[in-house]
């Protein structure tokens, strides 16, 4: 699952630097081009959003494969030090 | 020290002295006799010796040499090392280290001292895992696990990371804190392991293969911080290597400090040198998109601006022209194709202007190369004779043309009826002039008639015709 998200990731960026590339080039009718930097600005915010997606937090996996909050004294701690 | 006094005492109580006994017979040696009696039964007896002990004093000198001492807590013992048996020792002999030596006791003369001569030294307990080591490194590189071609690319975006260490290590702690500072959204699953004694290697081929099966984890990081070699040792068993080999997604490995190398670098798909680093790699791949991201989306809204602006203007332009001024609805469309136009214009103009300003400057340096002034004067030169010649030859041609046609007159003279007057031959006319008379039957008596002389006419009147 994370596999593919990571792809369209990378596929978003691919596409938004053609997307540039294309605008500033600038040999398009208008019309295509106003669809361009819509469709830019779109892109731009997927991946932003895309980056700041994964969730802040501490797991612990145990032996039995069971996954644990980490405990709140294990980490957080060290983030106002560092 | 004390049995041997004890003997002497024996031997000299047993025995009783017989003060009157002839002295025994006194063999008197050299020392140097006595030496090599010495060297001779040393070197016989002790050819091949094992000894372990701890090294000091170890120098080497300008021959190339290695001279140190050998020495456990009661003893010591001299030692040498010839620079050609020295060369192929794996490690550097140093002061405090713990070695096994094998070699040969021999005595130096002109000292009377013995010495080992080494011919072979190991690191105690070291040595074996050294060589496991290296033969391990060996089997797996033959199988082409450290494959340069099977090493996968860190996830542009780590959903989950993956992380096998000690939960009391220092590792776990610089790992959170650098991704804590850099990375504030980092999602970590710690699977946490022994990181080193007897099952730590079993321990952490364990949790590789746990954390793997967490769904969403992309990347994981397997290490520990530093410590002496044997601390390190779990990272070069065979079962972890393998099993970082076979976890699904790229593995960092980071263990102890930069200077530490183990198997299981070799097998990750990247070596951090210390945890911290691996935690700053992980990061720098999102900064990096961060980045990446940020200057298309500028550069993106900057195209967009100055075409906007552009239009805007044309737009502004045309719409204040008079002809225009009552339709505006027409002028968004016109101002349209006008932006088309002047845009491809400008698109023309641009890919054209370069082409021909390198033309340009090339014909203005053909040109500057030229002495036009001088080739003009020497054209002009050339034009006036050309001129004179054309004139004396058509003066020429003329000349001709009159002495022919002079020629020409003469002969037609001597054609000329006229001349045949000049003989006394005279020409008959009607009285109108316009017939010559050539037969009498075409004139009756009384009509007029002129005749022609050589010099004057003559009007007549016919009396008869026969």
């Amino acid at each position: 699952m994370s596999d593919t998200s990571t792809k369209d990731f990378e596929a978003a960026i691919a596409e938004l630097e053609s997307i540039v590339k294309k605008l500033e080039e600038g040999d398009i009718a208008l019309e295509q081009s106003l669809a361009l930097y819509e469709r830019g600005v779109q892109l731009s915010r997927f991946c932003h959003a895309r980056l700041e997606e994964a969730e802040r937090r501490i797991e612990i996996l145990n032996e039995r494969g069971e996954l644990k909050p980490a405990p709140s004294s294990f980490a957080a701690d060290d983030s106002r030090r560092g | 020290m004390s049995d041997l006094f004890d003997q002497l005492f024996e031997e000299d109580d047993e025995p009783q002295p017989e003060p009157a006994a002839p002295a025994p017979v006194r063999r008197v040696l050299t020392v140097t006799d006595l030496t090599i009696k010495i060297r001779d039964l040393l070197e016989t007896e002790l050819f091949e010796v094992w000894v372990e002990g701890e090294l000091s004093n170890c120098r080497v000198w300008n021959t190339g040499h290695l001279y140190f001492t050998l020495k456990d807590d009661r003893s010591q013992l001299r030692g040498f090392m010839f620079k050609t048996a020295l060369r192929y020792l794996k490690f550097k002999p140093t002061d405090g280290t713990r070695v096994v030596a094998r070699g040969k006791i021999s005595v130096y003369e002109p000292k009377g001292e013995y010495q080992l001569v080494c011919e072979h030294l190991e690191p105690q307990g070291l040595g074996a895992l050294q060589l496991a080591f290296e033969q391990l490194k060996k089997r797996l590189q033959q199988e082409g696990l450290f494959d340069p071609a099977r090493k996968r690319a860190l996830p542009a975006l780590p959903r989950k990371i993956g992380i096998v260490t000690s939960l009391d290590g220092a590792a776990i702690r610089d790992i959170i804190k650098v991704l804590r500072r850099r990375y504030t959204n980092a999602h970590l699953i710690i699977c946490p392991a022994r990181v080193q004694g007897e099952d730590a290697a079993s321990d952490i081929a364990r949790a590789l293969r746990q954390i793997a099966r967490v769904p969403g984890v992309d990347v994981v990081i397997v290490g520990r911080g530093g410590g002496s070699m044997e601390d390190l040792w779990a990272f070069n068993e065979e079962m972890v290597a393998r099993a970082i080999g076979r976890v699904p997604v790229p593995v960092i490995s980071a263990v102890g400090h930069e200077t530490d190398v183990t198997i299981a670098d070799f097998v990750a798909d990247v070596r951090a040198p210390t945890p911290s680093a691996a935690a700053e790699l992980v990061v720098s791949r999102k900064d990096e998109f961060c980045g990446r991201i940020d200057r298309l989306r500028d550069r993106l809204h900057a195209s967009a601006r100055s075409r906007i602006q552009g239009l805007s203007r044309r737009v502004h332009i045309i719409g204040a022209r008079p002809a225009l001024a009552g339709f505006p609805g027409r002028i968004a469309m016109r101002g349209r194709h006008v932006a088309e136009l002047s845009h491809a214009l400008a698109r023309v103009f641009r890919a054209g202007l370069g082409v021909n300003a390198r033309r340009l400057q090339q014909l203005e340096r053909q040109l500057a190369g030229l002495d036009v002034s001088r080739q003009l004067a020497t054209m002009r030169t050339r034009l006036v004779a050309a001129d004179g010649r054309l004139t004396s030859a058509a003066t020429r041609r003329q000349d001709r043309a009159a002495g022919q046609l002079r020629a020409v007159a003469g002969r037609l003279d001597v054609l000329s009826p006229l001349a045949v007057l000049g003989r006394g031959y005279a020409v008959a006319w009607n009285a109108d002039k316009t017939r010559v008379l050539r037969d009498a039957t075409g004139v009756a008596p009384d009509d007029h008639i002129r005749v022609t002389l050589s010099r004057g006419e003559i009007e007549a009147k016919v009396t008869k015709t026969s």
